[in-house]
Order: C-alpha cells, then sequence, then structure tokens
C-alpha cells in the first residue's frame, strides 16, 4: 500500500533538489491519484482502515475520500442520489454496530481509570479476568438454557435428603445434593415432548461444544499473541533505545504514577549503564559455579516442596474416615465439616508455597530479570499442576468404587476447592496487601508498600478457572460459582490495588508476558481439564444409581446407540456412515496427522526464507543509507562548484536546474 | 435513529466517522470535551465549518495531557502551523491517532514527530537528550545522559549518519510489541 510523503514540508523537501513549483505540484498530483486509485481497488472494509490510516491532516483526509468516493460511484450503475443513500445508510448502520459493541463492553470506565493510574502492565490482569469472565458467562448461559431448563422442567423432582442448613455454602453437600447443582441432580431419560429431546444427547454435547468452542478460542487467541509479541524479535532488542523511546507509557494520567514511572525509568537506564560497564569484567570461575549450585539447589528445594504437598495431599484424601464417613449418614454435620479439611490444606498450600519460592528466588542471581519472572511462572505451574493431577488421579482411579454416586463427589469437591479457594483469595487481599501496606508504611519503614504482583495474581486465575473447566462435566451450574467469584474478585482487587499497592518496577515486556498466561492457559490448564473429561467420558463407568448416563458401559456410549438408531431410515443412514467408517477408522487420523504434518513442514520452510528475506532487507536499508549520504555528498559538491563557477544573471534567477555543458571549462585552473 | 443535535450536520459527522476512528457519539463526546476548554471562543454550531483554534495553554490542562511529560510536543506535532494551536479537526485528529484502534504505522509516524524536537525529520542526539530529561529530570548526571543517548543511537541507527531516521525508528518500533499499549491517550 503506498503511503504519501510522511512529512508536511514535502514539498519543500522537493524544492531542495532544485525542481519547479510546477513541477513539484505535478509530482503531488501524480502521487496523490496513484493513491486514489489504489484505494478504489480495495474492499469496502480495507478502504476504511485505510482511509482511516493515512498520516495527513483531516481536511487532505476529507478530500481524498471524497474522491475516492466518486470514484468509485462513478463506476457503478445505479442513479446518484440513491446510489448515495444506499452507501451512506450502510455506512451508518456499520457504525452503530460497531458503538453498540462498544456500549456492550463492561467496566470500561474503571480499566480506564486503572490504566491510567497503574500503567499497562497492571492493566493486562484486569483484562484476563475479563476474558475469563466471558468463557465463564457464555458457559453458564449454554448449560443453564440446554441442560437444566429441561431437567427442571420437564423431569421429576428427586427431593432431597435434608434440608438446608447454612453449611451447604460451603461444603456443597446436604440440601444440594441432589438437586441440578450436580450431575447426580439429572437423569437420561428422553423427554417425550414435541421434538423428542434426548437428556443423555443435550447433556453430552452440550459439554462437548462448549470445551471445542473453547479449546478453538484459546488457539486462536495464543496464535494471535505469539505472532503480535514475538514473531518479530528478530536481532537485538532491549537496552537504552527502545525503553527510552517506546516503553514510556502514554495512558498514564496520575501525577503520582508518573513521577513513579519516571523513578523507574532512570534507575532502569542506570542499571542497564552498569551493566554496560562490568560487561568487561567477565565472572570468575568459582563465582559461575557459586551461582550454578544455588540455581540447582534452588530448583531442588522447590521440586521437592511440589512433590512433597503432592503426597500430602494424596494421603490426605485417601484417609478413610475423614474422605467418607459422611457418605454413610447424611445428617452428621461433623463428619460433614470434615470433608472441608482437604480444600482449606490445598488452599494453604498455594498461598504460602508461592512465597516461599519467591523467598527461594531471592538467594539466587540471575543475569537477566525477565529469566527470574518466567522461572518463578514455571516453578508455580508445577505446584499447581501436580497438586491438581494428584487431585484428578485419586477422583478417577479411587473414587469410583468407592462412593455410590461419585460424579456427585467429584462435583462437590470441586465445588469446595473453588469457595476456599475464594475465601482465601479475600484473605489474600486483607491480609497479605492491606496489611504489609500497614507494616510497610508505619512499623517497618524498609519494606514499603508492597507491590503487585501479576504473576502470581494471573496464575491463581488460571488454577481457578482450571478446576471450573474440570467441574463443568460434574457440576454443570458451577459457573455460577466461577462468574460471582470473578466479579467480586474484580472490584475487591481494584480497591485493593489503589489503597495498597504500587504498581511492578519492572514493567517491561508485558505483551510478551501476555503471551506466556494465555498459553498457560491453554497448554497444562484447558488440556489437562479437556483429558480428565475425555478420559472420563471415554473409558469410566458412570455411576448406576444417577445421572443421565445410568446403565450405559461408558458416557460415550451414547453416541453409540444413537447413531445405531439413526442407522435404519434412509435419510440419516448417511450420518452414521460417515460416522461408522470415517471417525471411527484408524486410517483416517493416520492420513490426517500425515498431511498436517507435511503441511507444518512447508509453512516452517516458508517462515525460514522470510527471515532470511528480513536479514537481506536490512542489510539493504543500511546499504541505502551509505547510497544517500554518498548522493548528498556528491551533490553538495557539485551545487558548490556551480555557485562558485556560474555568474547570475537575472534570467538565469528562477528554480530551474540550468545545467551548463561547459561547467568544466569553468573550473578554477589550477585544480 | 433520530439525532436531535445541531451541532453537526449529517454528511460532517460521517466523514468523521470516514477518517477517524471515532463513532458518532463519542465525536459529539469530544466536541463537548472540545468546548469546555475554552467555552467562550469554540462555538456550539459547527454546521459551517467555523475556524476556531484553541490555543496550546488551554489545550495542555487538559486532565489527559497535564501530566504528560510531551504534551507541549504532542499538541505541537497535530497542529497545523506547529505552534500548538488546534482546530476542531486537528483535536479530533489527535485523539483518533492516540486511541487503541489506530495502527502500528501511523502510531510509528506521529511518536517520530512527537519525539523530533527540532523538528527537521531526524531523531538527532540533542533530540535524545531532550527526550530523556523530560523523562527522567534530575535523576541522571549529565555523563550518564550523554552515554545513554549515545548507546540508544548506536542500537538503533541502521544507515550510520549517527542519527535516527524515520527508517530507523520505524525499525526499532517493530521490535517492540507494547507499542501499541503503551502509546495510548484514552478519552
Amino acid at each position: 500500500m503506498r503511503r504519501m510523503s510522511v512529512f508536511p514540508q514535502h514539498g519543500r523537501a522537493l524544492g531542495n533538489l532544485g525542481l519547479s513549483a510546477n513541477e513539484i505540484q505535478q509530482e503531488v498530483e501524480n502521487k496523490t491519484s496513484e493513491l486514489v486509485s489504489d484505494l478504489v481497488n480495495l474492499s469496502a472494509r480495507a478502504r476504511f482502515q485505510a482511509i482511516r490510516s493515512l498520516p495527513m491532516a483531516f481536511d487532505e483526509r476529507k478530500r481524498m475520500r471524497n474522491r475516492v468516493n466518486s470514484v468509485k460511484h462513478s463506476k457503478t450503475i445505479i442513479p446518484a442520489n440513491c446510489r448515495q443513500q444506499v452507501s451512506r445508510s450502510f455506512r451508518r448502520f456499520r457504525a452503530g454496530l460497531a458503538s453498540a459493541h462498544r456500549y456492550l463492553t463492561i467496566w470500561h470506565d474503571t480499566l480506564k481509570d486503572i490504566g491510567g493510574r497503574f500503567g499497562t502492565s497492571v492493566l493486562s490482569y484486569f483484562l484476563f479476568l475479563k476474558w475469563l469472565l466471558k468463557f465463564n458467562l457464555f458457559s453458564l448461559i449454554i448449560n443453564f438454557c440446554f441442560i437444566t431448563i429441561p431437567q427442571i422442567v420437564h423431569a421429576p423432582n428427586i427431593s432431597s435428603v435434608t434440608g438446608f442448613r447454612g453449611l451447604e455454602l460451603l461444603t456443597g453437600v446436604g440440601h444440594f445434593n441432589q438437586t441440578v447443582l450436580y450431575y447426580g441432580g439429572y437423569n437420561g431419560e428422553v423427554i417425550a415432548s414435541k421434538p423428542v429431546y434426548n437428556m443423555q444427547l443435550a447433556y453430552f454435547f452440550t459439554i462437548a461444544a462448549y470445551l471445542v468452542l473453547c479449546g478453538v478460542s484459546l488457539i486462536y487467541s495464543m496464535s494471535r499473541s505469539f505472532q503480535k509479541n514475538f514473531v518479530l524479535e528478530t536481532g537485538p532488542v532491549s537496552g537504552g533505545a527502545w525503553r527510552l523511546l517506546c516503553s514510556w507509557d502514554f495512558s498514564v494520567v496520575n501525577e503520582k504514577a508518573i513521577q513513579y514511572n519516571k523513578n523507574n525509568l532512570a534507575v532502569q537506564l542506570k542499571e542497564s549503564l552498569s551493566e554496560r560497564l562490568q560487561e568487561k569484567d567477565k565472572m570468575s570461575l568459582s563465582d559461575r559455579i557459586k551461582h550454578l549450585s544455588l540455581n540447582i539447589l534452588a530448583w531442588l528445594i522447590s521440586l521437592g516442596l511440589a512433590v512433597g504437598c503432592s503426597a500430602g495431599i494424596y494421603f490426605l484424601g485417601t484417609d478413610q474416615e475423614l474422605a467418607f464417613s459422611f457418605n454413610h449418614n447424611p445428617n452428621d454435620l461433623t463428619a460433614e465439616a470434615s470433608t472441608l479439611l482437604l480444600p482449606v490444606v490445598v488452599s494453604l498450600i498455594n498461598l504460602i508455597v508461592p512465597l516461599l519460592y519467591s523467598l527461594i528466588s531471592k538467594m539466587e542471581s540471575y543475569s537477566n530479570p525477565r529469566a527470574k519472572i518466567y522461572i518463578i511462572i514455571v516453578r508455580n505451574i508445577v505446584l499447581k499442576m501436580s497438586i491438581l493431577g494428584i487431585l484428578c488421579s485419586y477422583w478417577l482411579n479411587i473414587v469410583p468404587e468407592k462412593v455410590s454416586c461419585w460424579e456427585s463427589f467429584v462435583g462437590q469437591s470441586v465445588y469446595r476447592l473453588l469457595i476456599f479457594d475464594f475465601i482465601f483469595c479475600l484473605f489474600g487481599i486483607f491480609y497479605g496487601e492491606f496489611l504489609l501496606n500497614v507494616i510497610g508504611t508505619t512499623c517497618i519503614q524498609s519494606l514499603g508498600v508492597p507491590e503487585f504482583d501479576i504473576a502470581r495474581n494471573v496464575l491463581d486465575l488460571i488454577y481457578a478457572q482450571t478446576l471450573a473447566w474440570i467441574g463443568i462435566y460434574f457440576s454443570p451450574l458451577l459457573p455460577v460459582i466461577q462468574v460471582l467469584k470473578l466479579f467480586i474478585i474484580f472490584y475487591l482487587k481494584k480497591i485493593s490495588l489503589s489503597m495498597n499497592c504500587q504498581p511492578p518496577k519492572h514493567s517491561g515486556r508485558a505483551a510478551q508476558i501476555q503471551t506466556v498466561f494465555i498459553a498457560l492457559l491453554f497448554f497444562p490448564s484447558f488440556v489437562g481439564a479437556l483429558s480428565m473429561v475425555s478420559f472420563t467420558v471415554w473409558s469410566l463407568k458412570p455411576s448406576d444409581e444417577c445421572g443421565p448416563f445410568q446403565g450405559l458401559d461408558t458416557p460415550f456410549h451414547t453416541i453409540f446407540n444413537w447413531t445405531a438408531s439413526i442407522q435404519g431410515p434412509p435419510e440419516t443412514n448417511w450420518v452414521w456412515w460417515i460416522f461408522e467408517n470415517v471417525l471411527r477408522s484408524e486410517l483416517f487420523y493416520y492420513l490426517i496427522s500425515l498431511i498436517i504434518l507435511v503441511i507444518t513442514y512447508f509453512l516452517w520452510q516458508i517462515t525460514q526464507g522470510r527471515k532470511q528475506l528480513i536479514k537481506i532487507l536490512r542489510q539493504q536499508i543500511v546499504n541505502e543509507g551509505k547510497d544517500k549520504a554518498f548522493l548528498l555528498n556528491k551533490m553538495q559538491n557539485l551545487q558548490k562548484q556551480r555557485r562558485e563557477s556560474v555568474s547570475y544573471s537575472p534570467q538565469d534567477y528562477d528554480q530551474t536546474p540550468h545545467f551548463n555543458p561547459n561547467w568544466m571549462n569553468t573550473l578554477p585552473l589550477d585544480m | 435513529m433520530g439525532n436531535k443535535q445541531t451541532i453537526f450536520t449529517d454528511e460532517q459527522l460521517d466523514a468523521y466517522q470516514d477518517c477517524t476512528f471515532f463513532t458518532r457519539k463519542e465525536i459529539l463526546r469530544l466536541h463537548g470535551r472540545y468546548h469546555e476548554l475554552a467555552p467562550h471562543l469554540v462555538p456550539m454550531d459547527y454546521t459551517n465549518d467555523p475556524d476556531v483554534k484553541v490555543p496550546l495553554a488551554l489545550i495542555v490542562n487538559m486532565p489527559e495531557l497535564k501530566e504528560n511529560p510531551f504534551r507541549n510536543r504532542i499538541v505541537e506535532s497535530f497542529s497545523e502551523d506547529g505552534q500548538g494551536n488546534l482546530s476542531f479537526n486537528d483535536f479530533v485528529d489527535m485523539f483518533s491517532v492516540l486511541s487503541e484502534m489506530a495502527p502500528r504505522e501511523l502510531k510509528a509516524i506521529y511518536a517520530f514527530k512527537i519525539y523530533d524536537f527540532n523538528v527537521d525529520n531526524y531523531i538527532c542526539k540533542e533530540d535524545l537528550e531532550k527526550t530523556l530529561n523530560k523523562l527522567t529530570k534530575e535523576e541522571l548526571t549529565p555523563e550518564e545522559v550523554n552515554l545513554v543517548c549515545e548507546k540508544a543511537i548506536e542500537e538503533a541507527d541502521l544507515d550510520g549518519d549517527n542519527k535516527l531516521s524515520f527508517a530507523d525508528f520505524e525499525n526499532m518500533i517493530t521490535r517492540a510489541p507494547d507499542f501499541l499499549s503503551t502509546f495510548h491517550i484514552r478519552i
């Protein structure tokens, strides 16, 4: 897409080359008509985007737009005012849609305020929270519409064994036990309404469709974010220039925050200067060995902690008296309360061990502050995912034999874990941030105001979302809890931020860390939850007394039953044929994998080629610069000679270049 | 949709929508903000395109710009006369480029203009020193300022003329993915 020259002194720049006013105008007019013809050939949406992105003043852009519109309209055969009416109403409709979409975004003013006071990196935490909220809201809506409402309306209500006591909110059992909150509250009969509604298929397909959509959305966001933030990073980056010119946050409007950012920038520049001076002396061998051994020790301690915590949770979970005693007597309050022990222990671990990790990391030293953040993130993720892994294996291997309605049991466990995660988050906000602030400002001045630790908070969000995804199969209305939780946490964190915290000091590379978080949400979190649900659906025997899949071998057998039922009538036979011969045959998957591998290889080769091209083009820029310097130099010499040699006469005093063919004769003789 | 506003004609609003990244409502809101900067200077009726410019001193008092270290340069870069007196079209232009929907290339062009203090189409060492002083005040000693600017030019200068041309600057911007989100003023 050709661009008009950037600078307003366009004409003056050309004038320096010695062209006349007419020629300059001709040149500008040529460029304008080329631009107009380029614009006319684009699609409507691309054209509007291109017009908006033209780097000219508003009036020139308006003129350009009018010219493009008139050219465009002259090419169609519809009469003039009709054309204008149609195009104008179409444009207004499109603009109306855009503004309606912006109305639907909640919290717009709050986010603007947060960004203005704390900068973009802290804002990214809140945007992440909003994004997770959208996932959960969507899940809630489809689960409620497709599964819960038919169950409530048509199927018989399974009455609860006990009345409502306050403890249910924490433990999830008791009054909630047989309601539609859990898997056990649904039964899989075919509702005999006008179009026959098969509850089994509805349950299966709703959950499957939601998980597939989540996966697609995550992959799309991840790849877009990766492309924007990682791909262009070739060559040496970081250092004074980009920090100075590209990283100043213009969106911060609060005076104190700006002062804070200025201090940060000064500190970072001083650090990078001193690093540069110190680069000269390499670290001695003993120093390097010391650093390496400290790193290894820290890793061993962290992994040991993670393994220890997982083992502890495993033993706690399989303790016979604690976990299963309440099952035999639903009215026993103490037994019910004892089920709370496991979630409390898990939440305590999630609160305390990351603090230990950050203490451990203080004793190590890293060459790169970014490496430090990544290592902390990896350790925390290992801890959280190992805890979840142990819990999942316990739920899938041991629980089905012990408990009668085991899916509801799992749903209740997930419910308890989520509730306690929320409660401990509240504790963390109050005791962690508020008290630390009070201590830091009054008692121990050296601690200072606590920093808002983005990595830890985002990892907490990812952990909670993993739980929510695991729990969707076992408790379809679990997203209600998650939605309420996210709402409350948003406002509490915002208040806590304003009162207690200050923005993080090293906020560079926020965009890359964003990509890492989205990737983490996809890879251990979503993939783990998906594999657990898939394993349950594919190979575990559903419980016999409750739930929509009673009596089947595995929940996946509903699909087999359904395809068998549609095998008969000829008009649906093709569905059965596709299912039986394509989706169930292994050859199909081998072929698909092979094709995908080949395509990946081709794309990788194209990427390599493009990297080469970028390198060559960069070299070309350098060469162009040298050429330009050389030509400018030569032209200046020529002009100097021309001025010294040619005598001015009135008719020569215009701006047209006056090439004197006898210039060689006019050189001073002693040259 | 019935629009009872008499500030702009429909054609004007269409032109604003087509040529900037704002919607009708946002344009009207921007007009409100522009008007409250100088209520006796800015007419409420813009249907006949009055030629009114609000001076620099009033614009840099907006809450969005008041604390920004580059407020003067920002307003000067978007003004036609280079002195910082903005007409309404320039005002809308400024916030349109600084909004989150403007593409990276457009923002890079104006960021270059802002950092180019002496308006010679190059960011030379003096420009960088002025930028650094605005961003850090008295924190760095003059030797450190000198070192930082030299290092910055060394890193970013591709064509070897000891100053940053627009191509050098744009090259550096493409390697800074945060730029799109940090070069952004919300209104």
